[in-house]
Parts: structure tokens; C-alpha cells; sequence
């Protein structure tokens, strides 16, 4: 796999990872979501096959597994970005605090405010800075000054963004750099406050440095969200996650806390996948 | 090149690279790259010269209208026959041959006028014991001069131009013009004063069937003769039937000028306190005197007057140089008032010499200390002001206003030639209220041309403008919001099948001749419109109304119908309700027109005084807003689809609702190509031709009411040209409209550009 985005300044050696933490253990956490046997069609196209998995509250849960395998997929069936798309059909339930998303009764841009999604590219709107972070807000309808004022300078410090562009707040945030647009995204989604952020390959379309920075981030917001984090990037998978699930051709084929994935995995194709055997 | 063994793979490469017929494809690809370059330069180049080609080729055409006149000295000579006399008056004939001079020995010399020898001479039967007393000049055009005589009686002169042709003795044709005199009223001197008093002052009208002949006498009275000629249609003899009436003037001043209009209506009367007393002798038997009207006030004299030709307005010359205009205006008692228009100020002593135009609201006027000006009275313009030493007397401008005569007080004649080509043009006139003749206030008129020669042209671009603006505003009244939410509509929430036949469909539309679509307009949706008023205004009400209504039907609807239709093919759905409404509507016109409006609509309106023509903007707007919703349309629709989708999921992803995401982001990130969506569409809507010349009955009226009509910058020289004469004022003056046209369009494309270069700056997608 292309390692051109590693920020070689963080490499790991996989083998450490876990050692001097307290190990975690699924069973004790509590659960944010739940997935049931969930299926996906894109037409006539099993996409996802009868994923079963529990995604821990407050942890960085990471999806690994070669491209198509179906975790993006999966990842915007938390949100159901999925119902954008014609013509998919999905079976069973996904649970979300033990309430079917997918019940007719749930109101689609209701759960998305709760759960939070970053795309891969930067997607910033063609507004000021200011204006971006306080979107989501306007669309709840919050409009005062004052409490916009705060929740941007929260969401901006929150997304490491705040010495950056606190002068240029009311720029047009188009004139930002990669990273920068990707860590106002990020504040953009945080400053609603979402239950779960999904993070749909995040940092794959930035240089080392930037890509760093995410990383950190990443670790500083997993005290405030769960976060589920969709990535190409083993190294990165390792560093930042708590937990892994690596599917493969629409399976979920493991699923367990990271160091033991990654050092211990119990599946073949896990091993020939971190090992570098395929991917 | 290095062909070492380990290096084998890159020589083979190197030796393909060297062979000839691989060099040879490459050149012919870098010439192919070169031609391409050079060719698209050449092409964008040519693009804007042809374009400043037009701009440059109307500019060229227009230029004439802003210049001024100019008059060089053509001849100066002694004046001809001295010795019959003082000239009282002067003429020159169409072909500036010949010109005139009558004399105070009531004789008519003829002379030439590029030598001035003396080509005939006539002498006025003038009875033995009278003497020549006063002069009087008809319309110029009649060409008509009256003495006035101490007996009472006046003699009326005719000068006539015969043209021979003949061949000299080289074969080429030669002109001949002879002069002739005549009498129309007979050679012996006729009798104007029963009471055979010397007549101080004269006014002739000579016309087909009526003539007149109004005279003041020495002792205060004011005469009028009437003469009808009837011709016996069995003999064909002409018996003259004369009919006189006279009234004594109480006139506390010395009368100055007399005049009399070719109408042979009103009776002007002038006096040496600056008082104009107007007499109406519609009926020559009773005269009527009508009003008074002090032109002049305090020392200043009035010291020359003439009519403008038409022989509506008064040119008052006055002795501090100033002319002024005068004409009867009415007022809100319908009364006519004699009143001041506008003043020309050039000259900087006493005017003694006024000479009007004949064809054109033009004049020439010359002070005592030797000033000349050119004026024309419409535009308000000072042509021209030159100096010479001498006073000029007897100003003359031939027919057609190239020839300027003058006499100096020894009687030494100068002609000038005279450029005056397009003096009823300045931007006053163009843009400006303009009082014309005839009219109760100064206002923006379009009226180019008329039957009659001396008609006031009215050349106010404003209407037209302002039509063009009215026309193009009811049409994006109408293709705006329909192009544009249906653009939204396609894009964003029409299912991709349905988009895939919507789309091309309405691109389609684009292709539609206009002038079927005027066509139609005119002759089919205009009088169905006037005939289901009602109806149409209903329609105007319900069909929102209905829309709104299905619209919350349909969230009622169970689901498993909706999926069975299919997400965004409801507008599918929505024809079917439609339909049905334009339906009740029109079948329901009549019965409302009768309940409501007394069964006439547009009398209704009529009487609620709103203007109603069957051709109007409403139809104007709906035909033209057919025409330009293609273009808003299709420009809008690509516009909001090539939005990028990871913005439209970023918001959703957000909690934004679809309608929040398409308001806040979509329409935002597509403005700048629905800016330039819909200023194309005005800018055809401006352009458009056809529809608005077959569709909005072609008025030129300032009026925004959506009922009546208008005309176009566009729909006005398609109307005007082909009957315009080529190089004159007139078709100037179109070209002058369509550069207007030019210059608007390029105004609103500029702006619109750097508008939308702006907002592309501003929310230009990743």
C-alpha cells in the first residue's frame, strides 16, 4: 500500500502498540452503536454482508480493509448518507443508543446532527470562516450573536484551528490550506455537538504535516465523541484508534481492541492484510 | 546517445525517437499545435474586430448627426437692377437657380445667383395714381407676395419656375429654368378696402379653394377679404366669390406686423408696446378676437416676426437680439393661450431679419449689428452664429435650406452655401421633454414621420428605451421565477429519468423561430386573452393556490402510492391538476366576467381607467417569457447539477435539511452562473425583435400599465428602416437607436460579467 501520507516523524512500530495502557475490553464498555446483521444492496450488489459489531462510546473505533471492501459503505449507514444514493436497499437494523436508525419514525437530518461526518476531500462552503463553523448552528435555527460568537471560538480552539485563523475569522475560508480546511470541517462538525463523528478517510488527501495534525486531533476529541474513522493507512489505523474492524469484500472479518488486532490478529486474512500481503 | 550493453531498452527508444518518419510526425504535431494556437487567436481576434467593425460602422453613420452646421461665402454682388428700387423681398427657387427680389416698385426681378445678372423682369400692373405702401409673404412654399397699395387695393403675385430641357450643341442635356410671375387673384389690383383706404399692412393666404387677404388700414381698421374660387363643373369657368368684413381696432400703439396663418385661422396683430392681439377668422365674415398676450415688456420692442413654417408657432425677434417661440397651447379650460416656449439667445442687437425654414423646424436670424445664427426651434440647438460687417436685410433660406441670401442695407447681395444637414438632432431632443407644437406640455414623443413636409419630427428615444425596458421587464417577470425554480426543481429534486427527458425538451424550446412565437402571440393568445380576461386572472390566483394544495395532498398520500410513482416524478403528477385548473378557469371566464364585470371586462377596466389594448406587455411578457425561460432555464439547471456533490453532502451530513441545503449552498455556490443565467436572458429579452414587433401592437407610449402596449429600441427601426430615406435625419437617427441598443446590451454584458467574475472569486466551488 502507498505509504506516501505517513508522517514518518510518527512512525510506530506496530509490535509496541498496546504495551504501558490498561487493555480495553469491549465487553466493558458502553456500547454507542450497534450493528445487526446488517445488510446493503447497490441495486443487485451485496455490498454489506451481515455485519454484526458493537462501536464503544468515547473510543476511536477504526474500519481498515483493502479498497471496495465496504467500509465507507458502512460508515455512511451510521448517518444514512447511503439514502442519497438511488437505488440501495438495506436489511436489518443499525442501533443507535438501542434505537433503529432506519425506523420511519426517525428524522433523517435529526440523526445526521447527531451524528457527525468528515469526508475525505475538505468540503468547506464557499463562505467566511465564521460562517462555516456556525452553519450547522443556523440551520438548528440559533441565530444570537453572542452564542455563535462562542460556540466558533469553541469549535475552532476544539479543532486546533483557533491561533490560526482567529484574525481572519470573516475570510472566505476557500483561501485556507488543505489542512487547514480539513480542521475547519472538522470544527464545522464538532460545533453541533454530534453524539458519534465519522470520519470518512480524513487525512488522506493532505501532506505528513497536516495529517499529523489531524491525528492529534483526533486524539484530543476522544474524550468528547465517539468517533468512528474510516482509513487506508495502517500506521494511522494503529495510532490513533482504540479499536479496529477490518472488513474485507463486504464481510466484517475481525473485530477487536487495536493492539491485540494488530499484533495478535486471529483471522488469516487480518494477518495478510496488516502484514502487507495483499490491500 | 549511449548504446552501452546494459542500457539496451533506452537506445531501442532512442532509435525510434531518430527515425525519420518519427521526427517527421512529431514536427507535424508541433505544426498542428501551432496552427490550432495561431488559428483560435486569429479566430478570437476576428471576433472582436468584427465586432468593433459594427461598432465603429454605426458610430460612422451617427456621426453626421452631432455635427454642427457650417456656411462659406459662395457670391457676392452688386444688387441686381438698382434702380427699380429697395428690395422688399427676397426668394430663391428649389434648384438654388434663381432667385428674387421684389421691389418697392412693385417689380419681381429675377436674377441668377451665381452672378446675380437679371434673368427677367415683371412689373405688378400697379394702377397709375396708388402707391406701393406695404409687403406681405405668404407660406413660403406658395411661393405667393401681395402688394398692398394707398388705394385699398392689393396686387397678389405668383413666382413660378418652368423647367425645360433641351440639348445643346454637344448632345448634352441642358436645364432651363424660366421664371414666370402670376395673379391669382386676378391681374388688376383687387379690392381688399371698400372704403379704398391705403392699406399700412398685408397678409396673403393663396390656397387651392380658399384665399384670403387681411389688411389694416390707414385709419385703424382691420379688413379681411375672403375669395372662394368655385370652378362651374359644365363650363369649367372660375367665377371668384368674395366676402369681406371689416373691425375697428382700438389699438393705442402703432401696428407693426400682420400676419395671417396658411390655414387662414388666426390672425396675428402686433404692435409697438410688445401686445400680440390674436383674432380666430375661422368664420371670415365675424372675425373673433380671442386674446392678448404682451410679448415683450418694458423698453425692449419686438422688432421682427415670423411664423415657423407649418405656421403654428411665432418666432419673436426683439431688439435686445433675442428670438423667442411662441405657439398656442391649451389650457384646462380648453382655452388656447399664446404662449413662450423657448428663447434663443444668440444674437447681441436688435433681430431685423428672420427667415424660417421651409421644410424644417429651422430658422436664420440676423441682428443690426451683422450676427447671423442658425437655430432649430425642436431641438433647441444653435447651429451656427457667424459675424460680418454689415446688417443683413432680407434674409432668405432656399427650400431646401442650403442657400442662405442677404442684402446689406446698400443692397449688395451675398449667398452663402449653407451645411445644415441634421440640425433636429441634440441630446435634449433625443432624451430630453421636448414641447412640441401642438402640444399642452413637453413630453417624450416618438413620431418620426407624416404626411404633410412641415410636420415636427419627433425623435425622443425615451419611449422606445423605455419600451424596450418595459418589454424586457415583463418578460424576466415571467421566465425568471419559472426558469429558475424549475431549474432547481430539475437539478436537485426531479428524478434523473424524468431530467433526462425535462431538460432537452426545454432546451429545445430555444430553437423556436421567434416570429412563430410572435406570431402566435398576436394572433392567437392575444385576442384569447382579451376575450377570457377573467378567466386569466384567475388562473393567475387559483393556479398557486391549487399547487400549494396538492403539494400538502400529497404528504397524505400513503406511502406505497409514492413509491409506486416514484421519488420526483410528483411533477409529473402536477400536470394533471394544472391542466385541470387552466380548464375551470377559462370554462368559468364568462360566467364570472358577467357576474363581476357586467360582462365586459375590458370595458371594466375602461371604465376604471385602465387602458386596455389587445396587444399589451401582458402579452409581450408571456410570449417573450417563453422565449427566454430556454436560456435561464438550461444555464440555471447546469449551474445548480455541476454543484460539487461533497458540498451538498457536507451540509446534509450537517443536519441540513434538503430544502436548507439547497437554499444556503447550492443556490449560493451556483449564483454566479444564475447571474449570468438570467442576464443572458435580458439581454435577449432587450434584443429580441420579432415577438415585440408582432406582439405589443408597436406604440410608442410611456405608459408601465401591463395593458397597454409599447414599442422597442429593437421592433422600431425593424418597423422604421425600410421606409426611411437613406442619409437623412430619420434613418440617422435609427442607426443612432441601434446603437443605443449596442451600446445597452454591451453595458449590461460588461457589468454582468465583472458581476459574475466577482461572484465567482467569491463562491467559487473546490
Amino acid at each position: 500500500m502507498s505509504t506516501s501520507n505517513e508522517p514518518l516523524t510518527h512512525g510506530m512500530d506496530i509490535a509496541s502498540l498496546g504495551r504501558g495502557e490498561p487493555a480495553l475490553e469491549i465487553e466493558k464498555e458502553k456500547i454507542c452503536l450497534e450493528v445487526k446483521d446488517f445488510n446493503l444492496y447497490y441495486g443487485e450488489k451485496h455490498a454489506l454482508k451481515g455485519i454484526n459489531m458493537k462501536i464503544p462510546e468515547k473510543r476511536v473505533t477504526a474500519y481498515i480493509g483493502p479498497s471496495g471492501c465496504g467500509k465507507s459503505t458502512l460508515l455512511r449507514c451510521f448517518n444514512r448518507m447511503n439514502d442519497l444514493v438511488d437505488s440501495v436497499r438495506t436489511e436489518n437494523e443499525i442501533l443507535l443508543y438501542g434505537e433503529n436508525i432506519f425506523a420511519p419514525s426517525v428524522n433523517v437530518a435529526e440523526l445526521r446532527r447527531r451524528v457527525g461526518m468528515v469526508f475525505q476531500k475538505p468540503n468547506p462552503f464557499p463562505k467566511s470562516i465564521y460562517e462555516n463553523v456556525a452553519y450547522g448552528l443556523r440551520l438548528q435555527g440559533i441565530n444570537s450573536r453572542r452564542v455563535l460568537d462562542e460556540v466558533v471560538e469553541k469549535s475552532l480552539r476544539g479543532a486546533a484551528l483557533w491561533d490560526e485563523v482567529k484574525d481572519r475569522l470573516h475570510d472566505n475560508a476557500l483561501g485556507m490550506s488543505g489542512g487547514q480546511q480539513q480542521r475547519l470541517v472538522i470544527a464545522r462538525a464538532i460545533a453541533i455537538e454530534p453524539e458519534i463523528l465519522l470520519l470518512d478517510e480524513p487525512a488522506s488527501a493532505l501532506d505528513p504535516i497536516s495529517t499529523l495534525k489531524i491525528e492529534e486531533l483526533i486524539n484530543e476529541l476522544k474524550d468528547r465523541f465517539t468517533i468512528v474513522i474510516v482509513t487506508h493507512n495502517m500506521q494511522q489505523a494503529a495510532r490513533v484508534s482504540d479499536y479496529t474492524a477490518f472488513m474485507y469484500l463486504g464481510e466484517l472479518i475481525e473485530f477487536g481492541d487495536t493492539s491485540s488486532l494488530f499484533t495478535n490478529p486471529t483471522k488469516k486474512q487480518t494477518e495478510d492484510y496488516i502484514t502487507g500481503r495483499y490491500g | 546517445m549511449n548504446t552501452s550493453s546494459s542500457n539496451t531498452s533506452s537506445s531501442i527508444i532512442a532509435s525510434a525517437l531518430n527515425d525519420p518518419a518519427n521526427i517527421r510526425r512529431r514536427a507535424w504535431r508541433m505544426l498542428k499545435d501551432k496552427l490550432v494556437r495561431h488559428g483560435m487567436t486569429i479566430g478570437g481576434l476576428s471576433v472582436i474586430a468584427a465586432i468593433l467593425l459594427i461598432f465603429f460602422y454605426l458610430l460612422y453613420v451617427v456621426m453626421p448627426l452631432l455635427s454642427s452646421a457650417d456656411m462659406e461665402l459662395a457670391q457676392q454682388f452688386e444688387q441686381p437692377n438698382t434702380s427699380a428700387g429697395k428690395t422688399l423681398h427676397t426668394a430663391i427657387e428649389e434648384k438654388n437657380e434663381l432667385g428674387v427680389r421684389f421691389t418697392e416698385q412693385a417689380q419681381a426681378i429675377f436674377f441668377a445667383l451665381e452672378t446675380g445678372k437679371v434673368v427677367a423682369e415683371f412689373t405688378a400692373p400697379k394702377p397709375e395714381d396708388a402707391e406701393i405702401t406695404t409687403l406681405a409673404v405668404s407660406d413660403p412654399a406658395r411661393q405667393v407676395v401681395g402688394y398692398g397699395l394707398s388705394n385699398g387695393r392689393a396686387i397678389v403675385m405668383k413666382h413660378k419656375y418652368d423647367i425645360t430641357f433641351s440639348e445643346d450643341s454637344e448632345g448634352n442635356r441642358v436645364r432651363t429654368i424660366t421664371p414666370n410671375i402670376a395673379y391669382p387673384l386676378g391681374q388688376a389690383a383687387f379690392e381688399v378696402d371698400a372704403q379704398a383706404q391705403a392699406l399700412t399692412h398685408l397678409a396673403v393666404q393663396i390656397s387651392n379653394d380658399s384665399n384670403m387677404v387681411a389688411a389694416i388700414t390707414a385709419d385703424q381698421r382691420l379688413v379681411i377679404a375672403s375669395i372662394t374660387k368655385e370652378v362651374n363643373f359644365l363650363t369649367e369657368e372660375e367665377t371668384l366669390e368674395t366676402s369681406r368684413s371689416e373691425l375697428s381696432l382700438f389699438q393705442d400703439a402703432e401696428i407693426t406686423h400682420l400676419l395671417l396663418d396658411k390655414e387662414q385661422v388666426y390672425l396675428y396683430i402686433a404692435n409697438s408696446k410688445g401686445m400680440i392681439t390674436r383674432f380666430n377668422v375661422r368664420d371670415p365674415a365675424h372675425p373673433v378676437k380671442e386674446e392678448e398676450t404682451q410679448i415683450v415688456k418694458g423698453d425692449i420692442k419686438l422688432t421682427s416676426l415670423n411664423f415657423l413654417t407649418g405656421d403654428l408657432s411665432l418666432l419673436v425677434g426683439d431688439s435686445t437680439g433675442k428670438v423667442t417661440q411662441w405657439f398656442l397651447v391649451r389650457d384646462e379650460y380648453n382655452e388656447q393661450h399664446l404662449t413662450r416656449i423657448r428663447e434663443f439667445n444668440d444674437l447681441s442687437a436688435a433681430v431685423v431679419a428672420i427667415a424660417p425654414e421651409e421644410r424644417r423646424k429651422g430658422f436664420a436670424a440676423a441682428d443690426e449689428k451683422g450676427n447671423v445664427a442658425i437655430y432649430h426651434t425642436t431641438a433647441q440647438r444653435t447651429l451656427l452664429t457667424a459675424h460680418y460687417d454689415q446688417a443683413l436685410e432680407n434674409l432668405t433660406l432656399s427650400p431646401r435650406a442650403d442657400v442662405l441670401m442677404g442684402q446689406d442695407k446698400q443692397g449688395k447681395t451675398y449667398v452663402w452655401d449653407v451645411h445644415n444637414e441634421h440640425p433636429e438632432v441634440s441630446m435634449h431632443a433625443l432624451w430630453g421633454r421636448v414641447w412640441y407644437e401642438n402640444y399642452p406640455e413637453p413630453s417624450y414623443i416618438w413620431q418620426s414621420s407624416s404626411a404633410s413636409a412641415d410636420f415636427e419630427p419627433k425623435f425622443s428615444l425615451m419611449p422606445l428605451a423605455f419600451g424596450t425596458l418595459k418589454a424586457a421587464f415583463y418578460a424576466m417577470l415571467v421566465a425568471i421565477p419559472l426558469a429558475i425554480l424549475g431549474a432547481v426543481y430539475a437539478a436537485y429534486f426531479m428524478s434523473p429519468k424524468m431530467r433526462g427527458v425535462v431538460k432537452p425538451t426545454i432546451e429545445i424550446m430555444e430553437a423556436l423561430p421567434t416570429v412563430i412565437l410572435g406570431f402566435l402571440a398576436g394572433l392567437w393568445l392575444a385576442p384569447t386573452i382579451e376575450a377570457n380576461l377573467p378567466g386569466m386572472f384567475s388562473l393567475f390566483l387559483l393556479m398557486p393556490l391549487v399547487i400549494l394544495l396538492c403539494a400538502y395532498g400529497w404528504r397524505l398520500v400513503p406511502k406505497s402510492i409514492k413509491y409506486g410513482i416514484g421519488e420526483g416524478w410528483e411533477a409529473a403528477l402536477l400536470l394533471i391538476p394544472i391542466l385541470l385548473t387552466c380548464f375551470i378557469a377559462f370554462s368559468l371566464s364568462h360566467t364570472l366576467e358577467g357576474l363581476f364585470f357586467g360582462g365586459n371586462m375590458r370595458q371594466w377596466l375602461t371604465d376604471h381607467g385602465i387602458t386596455f389594448d389587445q396587444r399589451n406587455a401582458l402579452i409581450v411578457g408571456i410570449a417573450m417569457g417563453l422565449a427566454v425561460i430556454p436560456s435561464i432555464f438550461s444555464i440555471t439547471e447546469d449551474a445548480i447539477f455541476n454543484v460539487p456533490k461533497h458540498l451538498t453532502s457536507g451540509s446534509l451530513a450537517l443536519g441540513a435539511t434538503r430544502w436548507q441545503t439547497m437554499t444556503r449552498v447550492v443556490l449560493l455556490t451556483a449564483s454566479p452562473g444564475i447571474f449570468s443565467a438570467v442576464m443572458i436572458g435580458l439581454g435577449r429579452a432587450v434584443g429580441e425583435t420579432m415577438i415585440v414587433l408582432m406582439a405589443t401592437g408597436n406604440t410608442a407610449i410611456m405608459d408601465f400599465n401591463i395593458f397597454e402596449g409599447l414599442r422597442t429600441l429593437s421592433a422600431n427601426i425593424a418597423v422604421e428602416m425600410p421606409e426611411s430615406e437613406v442619409g437623412s435625419t430619420h434613418f440617422r437617427i435609427l442607426f443612432l437607436s441601434g446603437l443605443v441598443l449596442f451600446v445597452l446590451t454591451f453595458v449590461f454584458n460588461t457589468l454582468a460579467e465583472i458581476i459574475r467574475h466577482r461572484l465567482r472569486r467569491k463562491y467559487s466551488s473546490l
